[in-house]
């Protein structure tokens, strides 16, 4: 399922996928896939993703 | 095809002394952080995947050539016939790699990859070639070390292609 969620909230900053991904350390196509829902981060990039956009896990992460 | 022992020590030193520059050249690298072979975790998760179709790879090939030495009787050197089953393993796990966007480290540049690839490639095959056209890849009907350098750029210049393509097709997704 894609996350519209993070890329809403990356483009809120308007941060590119680059951007983000040199934030939090890894490369634009694992921050692309994450947006994808091609692949489920662990919880230590979900905590550094979040830390980088101001938000919460709930906010970026949990599914209703 | 035999060889005296002087011969064979001889052989043995120059590969020992070539295996301790390559080492010590790399380890330079390293320490110099000129090479940085640092991987996110999805990249990590990818690689650890395309080893796995690596090792396969490699046990079936292996398994092969043992076979068909067995049937047809010998057909290449062991040692080419053990470096044409890590050439077909290679292939595998570089591909599967670039496939799933984890041949490259977070440090390393698209452009000098493909640079290195090229020089590499090219390098090798015009070495085979030559060692072709002076008739030492085959020898009695047995295939010989000297086609080891043919088969190098041969998988160099298949991961090349691999990548190439990959990045053309990463290319045109993302103008989609």
């Amino acid at each position: 399922m894609k996350n519209l969620r993070l890329k809403s909230a990356r483009a809120a900053l308007d941060m590119s996928q680059q951007q983000l991904a040199d934030a939090v350390g890894v490369s634009r196509q694992t921050i692309n896939a994450i947006e994808k829902g091609d692949y489920n981060p662990t919880i230590k990039l979900c905590l550094a993703i979040c830390k980088t956009l101001h938000r919460t896990l709930d906010e970026l992460f949990w599914e209703e | 095809m035999n060889h005296s022992l002087g011969y064979n020590l001889g052989m043995l030193a120059g590969v020992l002394v070539g295996v301790l520059v390559g080492v010590g050249i790399i380890a330079l690298l390293f320490k110099l952080k000129v090479m940085d072979l640092t991987f996110d975790e999805r990249q990590e998760r990818a690689r650890g995947q395309a080893y796995k179709y690596g090792f396969w790879t490699l046990v079936a090939c292996l398994l092969l050539y043992g076979f068909s030495d067995m049937v047809l009787g010998r057909w290449c050197d062991v040692i080419t016939g053990a470096m044409l089953c890590i050439a077909a393993a290679l292939m595998v796990f570089a591909s599967v790699c670039i496939v799933k966007d984890a041949y490259l480290s977070l440090k390393e540049k698209p452009r000098a990859i493909m640079t290195l690839l090229t020089v590499v490639s090219a390098l090798n095959l015009g070495i085979g070639f030559m060692n072709w056209k002076h008739g030492r890849v085959v020898e009695d009907g047995i295939l010989t070390f000297s086609a080891v350098n043919g088969i190098c750029g041969l998988v160099t210049l298949v991961i090349l292609v691999v990548y190439v393509v990959n990045c053309l097709l990463a290319k045109q997704e993302a103008g989609e």
